[in-house]
């Protein structure tokens, strides 16, 4: 067996507070992340980086920064620089196809909807774990235990094995700091430039806009007044929910503590 | 201690309406969790001088009620003033933060 | 064999130019900079005289990164109450090849160092130089970085690493460093509207204004600036570090006494603080200069201490990208005579000698010194003031007196003796005269 391809991708993009200045551009901490996830995951497996970013000649920039940190080829799949999620996971699929594993950062630089791994990971029917915020190789073996953030601060824990969409957060790891030599190598590095794929899966233009049945509600009961006084709550609501005291700090503190505890937003 | 010491104590009108908090943030700095500058508090605790808390244009050194010194890299201009107005040999041990990081100038 | 022919530490207006005319002599060339791009890390007032590119970069003025011409040239003396202002304006300084302008450094050295890549040489970034490589001889051979892997030798290493400049003290060229030679300038970049800045400062199109302050500095010896760039100002202060400490001044506290000045206040109402930062300037000139040259290694910009600070000039940029060219030619001349010792090297110095870069400070060497001297700080200012009020204020029924009663009434109120304003005078005649 050939040894595991990983992708780690990229993307190059510019800074919201200075949107028109290539000097403050570049990849997000997430995508950074990835791509030393995915240079620890190469050692690990003896596999080989691919780095990949979808964008104009412009964006090589990522890409020779990638190379310079120990990528082994840079793929740009040229494109323009504005692009539907689906259209830029579409184009990264058809250089990930039978890779061992692809590492995407779950924001770009000016935040982005981070959908591009979900799409890419449909594209190429693998697995996906998003949002993660915890990498451990699981040595040996081809699987990876990561922690995935959910909502209310609830964590899971996952064993994903490849093929597998992996998105993480900036924090999960810091990028080598690129040797001196490999850096001067990397700015006259070869680039790979292969045309954008169209997605072999489009959704059809919607024609026809989504409209709900027509249903028919009965009217309320009571005086429209009555609902009306109740909505706006000129007396009922305030009494129960808002006064203005003086008190020494412990003592208010000691009644903000009640007053929530009193509606409901404090257990015991 | 006179006021002026203290940097971000200073009521906000005598920066024309500014915090010290509000005018170092119009600055970029790209923090990096070394810090480049070491401040031996120790070497500190005999100065009377102290000038780099006045000098600082950063206001990152900070006398403590102890007697001593603490300071903090993440906001620095990278001046080289405090190492320069600094009388006590060893205080102050001042390097540049790791290529890429530390103030990030745009109008200046 | 090393690894390249020539490292250039800094990517300033020194590191930039030096590496332009080492890489057009066709020298393989490296630029090194610790910022995340040129100019990232560089600040100073305002204004730069880039007549000295003319012959490196022809037509700059067409390209060049610059916010506006400076047409109009005020230097002001301020009291606490008063305000004595020398306006000069030419029309010609609007037009090529222009004078002064107005610029920021992120985007001038920005700028200057993409014309060093064009040149052909490589430019690093985001790489700090932590220290120089020698031979046993102690020449030096090349750099330490903070990179893995970091070592780089080249044949001539030319440290434009700023004022700071641990190259230069690494090699011995400094004998000592003295707080009393630097100052500190820190500043404002306010924003307002063009046509606010045109109508105040009395300018029209991308035409600027550039006021040289003394006094209104407080306690503190040094002098202010106000630059006019584009839709922003550049106020600032310059301030003696010794005096700092002292006066337990603080620097922002300064520039806010100046903005409350009455005549500055109104110029720079309402500027919505865009960026405050601040930068040490080697302020001595001559009296604190370095040897320039080593076996193997050249200093330029900053870093050799090349900055004119004489009160109505200030100047630093012209002699950085000046000092720097000239060590890119000095170096290419010792790679290819293969005489890489100081002796090889020594076509630096000559052209330093030659030209404006050693020659204005050498007029000008008590200059720094006199402008920050006590007098011209806080007794002389108040002095010329008061002669100037008794001059045009309107005492009748008295009849006008004559100016030298004045001047010599003033002189006494001021506290100033004839001999010590004798002697200043003298100085200040040989230095600008």
């Amino acid at each position: 067996m050939s040894s595991p391809i990983i992708i780690a991708c990229l993307k190059w993009v510019a800074h919201p507070g200075e949107p028109h200045d290539e000097r403050f551009a570049g990849a997000s901490p997430a995508d950074r992340a990835a791509l030393e996830l995915a240079l620890q995951q190469a050692k690990e497996l003896g596999g080989t980086v691919t780095a990949v970013t979808v964008g104009p000649p412009a964006t090589e920039t990522v890409l020779r920064d990638a190379v310079a940190a120990g990528a082994d080829r840079a793929v740009r799949v040229d494109g323009p620089a504005a692009m539907l999620s689906s259209d830029v996971a579409a184009g990264i699929a058809g250089v990930a196809e039978g890779a061992a594993w692809v590492w995407c950062g779950d924001y770009s630089l000016d935040r982005g909807t981070g959908s591009v791994p979900a799409f890419l990971a449909a594209a190429l029917g693998a697995q996906q774990a998003l949002g993660v915020i915890d990498v451990q190789f699981a040595a040996p073996g081809p699987a990876a235990r990561v922690t995935r953030r959910l909502d209310g601060g609830r964590r899971e824990v996952l064993d994903v094995t490849g093929p597998a969409v992996v998105s993480v957060e900036g924090a999960v790891a810091d990028l080598r700091r690129a040797g001196l030599g490999a850096l001067r190598v990397a700015t006259s590095a070869s680039i790979d430039v292969v045309p954008l794929r169209s997605p072999a899966r489009r959704l059809k233009a919607v024609v026809q806009p989504y409209r709900p049945r027509a249903m028919a509600l009965a009217a309320p009961d009571g005086s429209p007044l009555e609902r009306l006084r109740l909505l706006t709550d000129a007396a009922a609501a305030t009494a129960a929910r808002g006064e203005t005291v003086t008190l020494a700090p412990p003592d208010a503190a000691a009644r903000i503590v009640a007053a929530l505890r009193g509606w409901g937003y404090l257990d015991s | 201690m006179s006021d002026t010491a203290r940097g971000g104590m200073l009521e906000p009108h005598a920066w024309g309406g500014l915090s010290f908090q509000e005018r170092m943030a119009t600055a970029e700095f790209r923090i990096h969790h070394t810090p480049h500058i070491v401040v031996d508090g120790r070497v500190c605790a005999d100065c009377s001088t102290r000038e780099c808390v006045v000098a600082c244009p950063a206001a990152l050194f900070v006398p403590t009620a102890e007697g001593g010194i603490v300071f903090n890299h993440e906001q620095c201009f990278e001046c080289g003033t405090c190492y320069l107005v600094c009388n006590r040999e060893g205080a102050i041990t001042w390097s540049y933060p790791e290529g890429g990081h530390g103030v990030v100038f745009r109008r200046t | 064999m090393t690894d390249v022919d020539v490292i250039v530490v800094g990517g300033g207006p020194a590191g930039s130019c030096a590496a332009i005319t080492a890489a057009r002599a066709g020298l393989d060339v490296v630029l090194i900079e610790r910022g995340p791009f040129p100019g990232s890390k560089n600040m100073y007032g305002g204004v730069v005289y880039p007549r000295i590119l003319d012959g490196l970069i022809p037509n700059w003025w067409e390209e060049a990164p610059v916010q506006r011409w400076v047409t109009r040239r005020s230097t002001m003396l301020l009291t606490p109450t008063q305000a004595l202002t020398v306006d000069f304006r030419s029309q010609a300084w609007g037009a090529p090849p222009y004078n002064g302008a107005t610029a920021y450094r992120p985007d001038w050295d920005h700028w200057l160092a993409g014309h060093a890549e064009a040149a052909g040489a490589q430019l690093i970034t985001s790489t700090v130089v932590t220290g120089l490589l020698r031979a046993p001889s102690g020449a030096v051979t090349g750099v330490r970085t903070d990179r893995p892997d970091g070592d780089l030798t080249a044949k001539v290493v030319i440290a434009c690493d700023g004022v700071n400049s641990f190259l230069a003290k690494e090699a011995g060229l400094y004998e000592h460093t003295d707080a009393k030679h630097f100052t500190l300038g820190v500043k404002e970049t306010l924003a307002l509207p063009k046509e606010v800045i045109d109508e105040r400062f009395a300018v029209r199109d991308n035409h600027g204004v550039d006021i040289e302050i003394l006094g209104g500095t407080g306690g503190v010896n040094g002098g202010g600036f106000l630059y006019t760039n584009l839709e922003t100002l550049a106020i600032g202060v310059v301030l003696k570090l010794t005096k700092l400490g002292a006066q337990k001044a603080r620097p922002e506290e300064i520039i806010a006494g100046l903005k409350r000045h009455p005549a500055i206040a109104p110029l720079v109402q309402d500027g919505e603080l865009k960026e405050y930062s601040a930068h040490v300037i080697p302020e001595a000139g001559l009296t604190m200069m370095p040897k320039m040259i080593a076996d193997g290694l050249l200093v330029a910009g900053d870093a050799a201490a090349l900055c004119l600070a004489a009160g109505i000039w200030l100047e630093g940029v012209n002699f950085a990208m000046a000092s720097g060219m000239y060590a890119g030619e000095a170096a290419a001349e010792a790679v290819r005579a293969g005489d890489l010792t100081a002796v090889g090297l020594a076509g630096y110095q000559r052209r330093l000698s030659d030209t404006f870069v050693l020659k204005d400070h050498r007029r000008l060497k008590r200059a720094p010194e006199l402008v920050l001297s006590d007098r011209v700080q806080h007794l002389y200012p108040q002095m010329i003031a008061n002669v100037a009020e008794r001059m045009f204020r309107v005492d009748n029924p008295d009849p006008k007196p004559g100016l030298r009663r004045i001047l010599a009434q003033e002189r006494k109120r001021a506290g100033v003796r004839r001999r010590d304003l004798a002697r200043d005078g003298w100085i200040g005649f040989r230095s600008f005269g």
